[in-house]
């Protein structure tokens, strides 16, 4: 079976910690544009601000 | 050449289309007058110490008669003829019938015309043999679908007449429009089925699509003009309140609840065609014991698997969808159905769609064995079973129990301290949306299976995969949890939107991301056949399952209702104007399913017999 190029454990783990910085951010923004969308506003700590 | 074909035959489809806008224009404006026409007061008020209105009480009269000779009819019970049986009964059985078999045959088109198309752009011709032999399997479907339609207008316009009479004021030319593409669906399918080998390559073979195209157009809206009769009487547009008919053809279709109807339907067609189809392939599967054999029919049922569980997965969408439009349009209905009697039948609709998924996921697992490559992934099947099940056991559990007083008593009430928030919406949206993303999981674990990433950023293409899934399942649970607990209902409601745009978020970044990472990809070779007989087993439950939960929902959509035949313009007055026990309803939904399973059966056996000779008998030849 074909290996992947071999990465360095901290380039793994620095693709890892980004990847995860990245979606959680993503999910973060969806959060409060789903809710804003709806009318249903939300503070900085995704508590309700209506 | 093929421009030159695609030239020919653009005269074709415009005159196709002109034929079917010609058909529907006259159909879209019977009695339509000026708006202002329309809502003009139907008489005139005479105030006291005025003069009275001598010259327009006559035309106030006239127009008042106008207004009763259109309104919905209000039968007695005597208008119902009594045949002895029950003929609730009789129109569940029949209509039941015609929609699975309708169901189907609109379903198995639509793929069948993909999977062509694959083909052509492949130019693997197994997908050409495999997609004939779908059609071959569901032309019988197309007769028995008639026949139980035909069977089911008898029986209305005998046991229901003044509804049906009714029906066919509000909804006119529309019913001729509906009839007459009967004949445009017979033409398609036949020179679609029969033209199979005839026009098989080259320019020919965009002519065979586009009849196929053709099919599928007039079966999708056969499908969006009854679906219009079915949401018209639930949710009523283009009538007064009395049901006279103040608006045209395009408002009576048009209602709050037709374009929800007709995703859904859509969605569950394709899902419902390709289970049914899988449990064919399954059948074969089994009966053969040629590899060869076995091995296209492995595939057959790979492929019906996938498009059943594909079409599946957004399913639960367009069913909240149609169910918040229900609450919208009428919050009672709403009630009725998910807060009522009928609410039971939605843990019953949880234990099949858990099936469905179990069985789904369980035959994506058993099927990971066809190609060594799948020890990768296969550690991770275990924890995919436990979230199945234990989100499957939160999803049915109930709101609140049946007990006796002695046990209500013991318990302090019928809230069980620990069952009782596992019954409401906010845990049941967890559980659904969960199983959806492992399900997704299941099935993309099995694509990667007989494929090796050859791209430089496949681990960094890992590793996003695997945040994305990690944090839309925390996410999934923290807004079902915080907001479904511990904030207000509105908040409640509105975070069941953004738990699942989590959901599509996962399925759609996964085939994306799967897409361009295992472009170029080495594959690890398949063994087509090599599975256990007991996965075929699973193909079996799919459309069982699918049935069953087919007859029990439609059963809720329509007894949402109650005693009304159009809700709140056309009352029933017949001895059946009311909701039956769910034991009744079990009873009749099982014996649709078991009645359509047997048509299945014989579906099935005349599929085999096209395909079977008999050997002249040679003792006789020589005997002679």
């Amino acid at each position: 079976m074909e290996k992947h190029p071999k990465m360095g454990i901290y380039s793994t783990l620095l693709s890892v910690v980004i990847a995860f910085v990245v979606v959680l951010v993503f999910f973060y923004g969806l959060n409060h544009l789903i809710m804003g969308m709806q009318g249903l506003p939300l503070n900085l700590d995704l508590t309700p601000a209506g | 050449m093929m421009i030159c074909m695609q030239k020919k035959l653009l005269p074709l489809l415009l005159l196709l289309m002109l034929v079917g806008i010609a058909g529907v224009a006259p159909a879209a404006n019977p009695g339509m007058g000026d708006v202002a026409e329309r809502i003009a007061p139907v008489g005139r008020i005479q105030l006291a110490g005025q003069p009275p209105l001598e010259d327009e009480s006559e035309a106030a009269a006239q127009d008042t008669e106008k207004v009763e000779a259109k309104a919905a009819p209000r039968p007695t019970r005597s208008d119902y003829p009594d045949i002895g049986i029950s003929s609730r009964a009789i129109v569940w059985v029949l209509a039941q019938l015609h929609l699975f078999f309708g169901a189907l045959v609109l379903a198995v088109p639509l793929f069948v015309l993909i999977i062509e198309l694959v083909g052509l752009i492949s130019g693997d011709e197994r997908y050409d043999d495999m997609a004939h032999e779908f059609m071959k399997i569901s032309l019988t479907g197309f007769s028995i679908t008639a026949i139980f339609g035909g069977s089911l207008t008898l029986a209305l316009f005998l046991l229901y007449p003044d509804f049906m009479s009714y029906m066919m004021s509000v909804f006119g030319a529309q019913l001729l429009v509906y009839a007459s593409l009967f004949f445009f669906e017979t033409f398609f399918l036949y020179t679609y089925y029969y033209g199979w080998n005839a026009f098989r390559y080259g320019n020919l073979k965009w002519v065979h699509l586009s009849l196929g195209l053709m099919l599928n157009a007039s079966g999708l809206t056969i499908m969006v003009l009854a679906n219009s009769w079915a949401t018209f009487m639930m949710a009523p547009s283009g009538v007064n309140e009395v049901g006279a008919v103040v608006g045209n053809i395009w408002e009576v279709m048009k209602g709050p609840l037709w374009n929800p109807i007709n995703l859904h339907r859509f969605i569950a067609n394709i899902a419902f065609g390709g289970a049914v189809v899988g449990a064919y392939a399954a059948f074969k599967f089994l009966s053969s014991s040629d590899p060869q054999q076995r091995a296209h029919y492995d595939w057959m049922g790979y492929t019906s698997n996938f498009i059943a569980i594909l079409a599946f997965l957004p399913l639960p969408f367009a069913g909240y969808w149609l169910m918040a439009e229900i609450y919208a349009y009428s919050q009672q209905m709403g009630i009725t159905a998910m807060g009522g009697i009928l609410a039971w039948l939605f843990i019953l609709q949880a234990v099949l769609i858990g099936t469905i998924l179990l069985a789904g996921n369980f035959y994506l697992w058993a099927g990971m064995s066809r190609t060594d490559g799948s020890v990768r992934y296969k550690w991770l099947v275990k924890y995919i079973a436990l979230i199945l099940v234990v989100t499957f056991l939160i999803w049915i559990t109930p709101h609140t129990l049946m007990l006796s007083a002695s046990e209500i008593s013991q318990l302090g009430g019928t809230h069980h301290s620990i069952l009782g928030p596992l019954g409401i919406m906010p845990a049941k949206n967890v559980a659904v949306n969960l199983m959806l993303i492992v399900t997704f999981l299941s099935f993309q674990l099995y694509r990667r299976s007989d494929k090796v990433a050859t791209v430089r950023w496949a681990p960094a293409g890992n590793a996003l995969m695997v945040a994305i899934y990690v944090v839309a399942i925390v996410n999934i649970i923290f807004l079902g949890v915080y907001y479904g607990y511990f904030t207000n209902t509105v908040y409640k409601v509105g975070s069941s939107v953004a738990q699942v745009v989590s959901t599509l978020v996962v399925i759609i970044s996964g085939i994306v991301i799967d897409t361009l990472m295992f472009r170029n990809a080495k594959t690890l070779p398949s063994h087509w056949g090599r599975i256990s007989d007991r996965a075929q087993y699973a193909l079996f439950a799919l459309p069982i399952a699918f049935t069953w939960l087919m007859g029990l929902m439609g059963y809720v959509r329509s007894s949402v209702k109650t005693h009304w035949h159009v809700y709140t313009v056309m009352k029933d007055n017949s001895p059946d104007n009311y909701i039956p026990t769910i034991a009744y309803a079990g009873n009749m939904i099982t014996l649709v399913t078991v009645l359509f399973l047997l048509c299945l059966l014989f579906m099935f056996w005349v599929a085999n017999l096209s395909g079977s000779r008999q050997p002249k008998p040679a003792a006789l030849g020589e005997g002679a």
